[in-house]
């Protein structure tokens, strides 16, 4: 097993009075993509932001590449690529200036890598950046990114402003990298899209990480739903370890959710009624979100 | 709808808004005002006191600092007052009008508040005219505080008149060069375009005023900024110069509706254009960047001190000649003498200019140095930080940039004036030597960095702090110029770097000072350097 490329362990920010971190803990390996989800205010920019080292951790640890998010930054930097969540250019520049200057102070150049990338995102780069809407401002972030050759690559909401089209030229992008070996951080609220891209996912609620793993171990934690129709007037509500048990709309049709620890148990009761059909949905990203942000199913 | 509908509202939005700022300025104008009134009898009530002064303001080096007033008669305390203050509050009322005209207008639109508010049932026209109702409302409550505190002071010589006609004429300059900020805020496409415009047009009247005042002053009609001084309140009351004042800024208001309604929401008259493919080979680090998005502010920034200076070396001739105001010196102590008195004159107006071309050339230093701070603020510098860049590196790119524009421009500001001036000259030997030159260079640029030094340190450590740099640029300022005028005690003077070395060239230059100046200004950046690196940084 390889070394993580990033490592967090009880990271704390504390804001003045405000506790913004309270305890992060997770890791991001090489060749996978970890997806970083949780409500607005939840301290996802601000974890990413000691990552950066912009602002420094108040407790806890932080290593990119072993080496400390903090004092080592620069000699991280040179290996990371970021693009933030509210992408700022600098309005007299033109968006291809842009470009060519970020990738120049990360040692590299403009390639042919990334006249193809201005290609595909359809971007204008003679533009002052003045002009470009939230979604150009975030092509040129997402083309410096993507035609630098780093190892470990941060996307703080990166498709918030993007059209589908350009949405999936950059899901595109992203499994190029992973496929590479290189390491994904990915922030975002387009649950459709972390539950299709990433490997991993961490819940961050109030400044606490609440879950880690892949989505198969975490819906394990919450039930699954099922709609099964049966051949006689079995009445499903006595059935133990049920849960939300409500008629469907056919007669003999039940729909209910099951934890996944009493699944044999039902199905074995309910193989004893003839069962007609049988529908097992497994839990969504949006259903494990809410679970855990609502409490409920 | 009509164009101008719920303007009401959006004034009361407005005021609210810049209500820190609006108290700010107010109660530091109208004290400054005030205080000085109040205080004046004591520094020139007697007729001695007076006599000494008149002859001191009727010198055309002063005359091209506070303007050409004439006197007839028993010259009173009010109009020796009036002669010192009159341009020098404009001067300061001006640089608050075009500060709160372009803030309400052009900046909220680059913020993009000014969509949000239009995409309201708000008229196409009302965001204009609610920025102008809140400048008329502000100049003229200004106005009146300062009538008032004349009125309450009650100097000799004064006359009701007279001290509204201050008030109001002061009033109606301030608003004149406000509107003129509106209506350049509807020309340039971004806020930071209508200031230069506003500052370009603004330092023109000056310097307008400023040649016509030494040598025609009948023509100084023809700068706006002039007609303060025609209000003559005190001897012989002129209303003309308010009406012409108001009239103006009835004409650009009407100009900047007219701009308004032909023109894009977030686009100006004149438009931002394609640029480079791909970036030159010289862009390659946040040096070059930051040369590549403020080149045009600090080339205009040395550019416009030059022109300062050259402007005030064209007045050398006419100061440097005593003979124009005492014909009868060179027969009594001969050419020698003579040439030897016009040589110390020019020193000594030399050596004020030097300390106000040294306080205008910190304002781009100065101003490239929070900038750091408000780049970071506005999120322009996250991109910088996630590259392989030490905060080290990045701080120095700017402190760095500041302090060679500043450096510069005072030096260009300084030259242009003695290459100008000792060119107007008939006899070269009256003027400033080479020697004199570099020892007036000396003497004011540990002043100029010290001050830069100051907004170093508060950047990097208290960057909330920030604003003090200017004001206390300003107290360094204001001590200094009006100091001896107004009799200003030493210690007041001390308070600020521009006051702890002598007038040089006047006097011999103290390399004592330069040093531990030199030595304070790196301590201050060492610090505010240090503090950089430890603290968060903020986004918005």
């Amino acid at each position: 097993m390889t070394n993580p490329v990033l490592q967090i362990n009880h990271l704390q920010k504390k804001f003045g009075h405000f506790q913004a971190l309270k305890d992060i803990t997770f890791d991001v390996r090489p060749g996978e993509v970890f997806g970083f989800i949780g409500p607005n205010g939840a301290g996802k920019s601000t974890t990413i932001r000691v990552l950066l080292g912009i602002i420094r951790a108040s407790g806890g640890t932080a290593t990119v590449f072993g080496q400390n998010v903090w004092s080592d930054s620069v000699s991280i930097h040179q290996r990371l690529a970021y693009v933030p969540g509210d992408v700022y250019l600098w309005p007299n520049l033109t968006g291809g200036e842009i470009i060519d200057l970020l990738l120049k102070m990360n040692g590299t150049a403009h390639s042919a890598k990334t006249d193809d990338l201005i290609k595909r995102f359809g971007l204008d780069p003679t533009k002052k950046a003045r002009t470009y809407s939230k979604g150009n401002r975030q092509k040129v972030a997402l083309i410096a990114a993507f035609s630098q050759d780093a190892d470990f690559y941060i996307f703080d909401e990166p498709t918030s402003g993007l059209d589908p089209l350009n949405e999936r030229i950059f899901q595109e992008a992203v499994l190029d990298l992973k496929t590479r070996g290189k390491a994904v951080l990915l922030s975002s609220h387009i649950l459709s899209e972390v539950e299709r891209m990433c490997d991993r996912i961490g819940i961050i609620r109030e400044g606490k990480i609440i879950e880690t793993g892949s989505l198969a171990e975490m819906r394990h934690l919450t039930r699954t739903m099922i709609t099964v129709t049966l051949g006689d007037d079995f009445d499903v509500t006595t059935l133990a370890g049920t849960h939300g048990v409500t008629a469907g709309h056919q007669p003999h049709e039940w729909q209910f959710s099951v934890e996944d620890a009493q699944l044999s148990t039902v199905i074995d009761a309910l193989s004893q009624h003839q069962v007609i059909a049988l529908q097992s949905t497994p839990p969504t990203l949006e259903d494990l979100f809410m679970h855990y942000y609502t409490g409920k199913e | 709808m009509s164009r101008y509908g719920r303007t009401g509202q959006l004034i009361r939005l407005n005021l609210r808004r810049d209500r820190f700022r609006i108290l700010m300025w107010v109660i530091l104008l109208a004290a400054l005002m005030t205080s000085v009134a109040w205080k004046f009898e004591g520094i020139y009530g007697t007729q001695s006191e007076i006599a000494a002064i008149k002859g001191t303001l009727a010198s055309p080096g002063i005359v091209a600092m506070f303007g050409a007033f004439s006197f007839t008669g028993k010259v009173t305390t009010a109009e020796i007052f009036a002669n010192e203050m009159l341009l020098f509050m404009a001067l300061i009322q001006v640089v608050m009008n075009l500060a709160l005209s372009i803030h309400a207008t052009r900046y909220e639109e680059d913020l993009g508040i000014t969509e949000l508010v239009r995409a309201h049932a708000v008229g196409t026209a009302a965001p204009l005219a609610a920025a102008a109702t809140e400048l008329v409302l502000i100049n003229g409550f200004l106005g009146i505080l300062y009538s008032l505190g004349l009125t309450a002071a009650n100097m000799p010589g004064a006359s009701i008149e007279g001290d509204w006609l201050i008030g109001l004429g002061l009033a109606s300059t301030g608003l004149l060069f406000g509107i003129l900020g509106l209506l350049t805020a509807q020309l340039a496409d971004h806020s930071a375009g209508a200031t230069g415009l506003a500052y370009s047009l603004f330092g023109l009247s000056y310097l307008a005023r400023m040649i016509t005042d030494v040598q025609h002053p009948h023509l100084t009609w023809w700068s706006p900024l002039g007609w303060v001084e025609k209000l003559a309140p005190y001897n012989q009351p002129n209303w003309t110069p308010i009406w012409l004042s108001l009239l103006s800024a009835l004409v650009l208001a009407e100009l900047a509706v007219l701009a308004n309604n032909h023109r894009d929401l977030g686009a100006g008259a004149i438009t931002t254009r394609p640029g480079r493919r791909t970036a030159s080979i010289f862009l390659r680090g946040p040096l070059s960047l930051i040369w590549r998005r403020q080149r045009n502010v600090i080339i205009g920034w040395i550019v416009g001190i030059i022109i300062f200076g050259v402007a005030y070396g064209t007045v050398f001739n006419t100061i440097g000649d005593i003979l124009k105001t005492n014909p009868t010196m060179q027969q009594v102590f001969g050419t020698a003498m003579v040439h030897e008195a016009n040589h110390k004159v020019l020193l000594s107006f030399t050596s004020l200019l030097a300390i106000i071309m040294a306080a205008v050339a910190v304002i781009p230093g100065m101003q490239l140095i929070l900038k750091l701070h408000s780049d970071e603020t506005r999120g322009w510098l996250e991109a910088l930080y996630a590259r392989p860049l030490s905060r080290t590196r990045l701080l120095f790119s700017y402190v760095g940039t500041a302090f060679i524009t500043s450096t510069l421009a005072y030096i260009g500001g300084l030259g242009g004036i003695v290459v100008m001036g000792d060119a107007s000259l008939k006899h070269v030997q009256d003027g400033i030597s080479a020697s004199e030159f570099w020892q007036g260079i000396w003497a004011q640029l540990p002043e100029i960095w010290v001050f830069l030094a100051l907004s170093v340190l508060l950047v990097g450590c208290w960057p909330r702090l920030k604003a003090l740099s200017w004001f206390y640029l300003a107290l360094g300022f204001i001590s200094v110029y009006m100091g001896s005028l107004l009799k200003l005690p030493a210690w007041v003077k001390n308070l600020a770097p521009s006051g702890w070395m002598p007038r040089v060239p006047q006097h011999e230059m103290n390399w004592t000072t330069f040093s531990w100046m030199v030595v304070l200004a790196i301590v201050l950046v060492i610090v505010g350097w240090l503090g950089y690196r430890r603290r968060d940084l903020h986004m918005s």
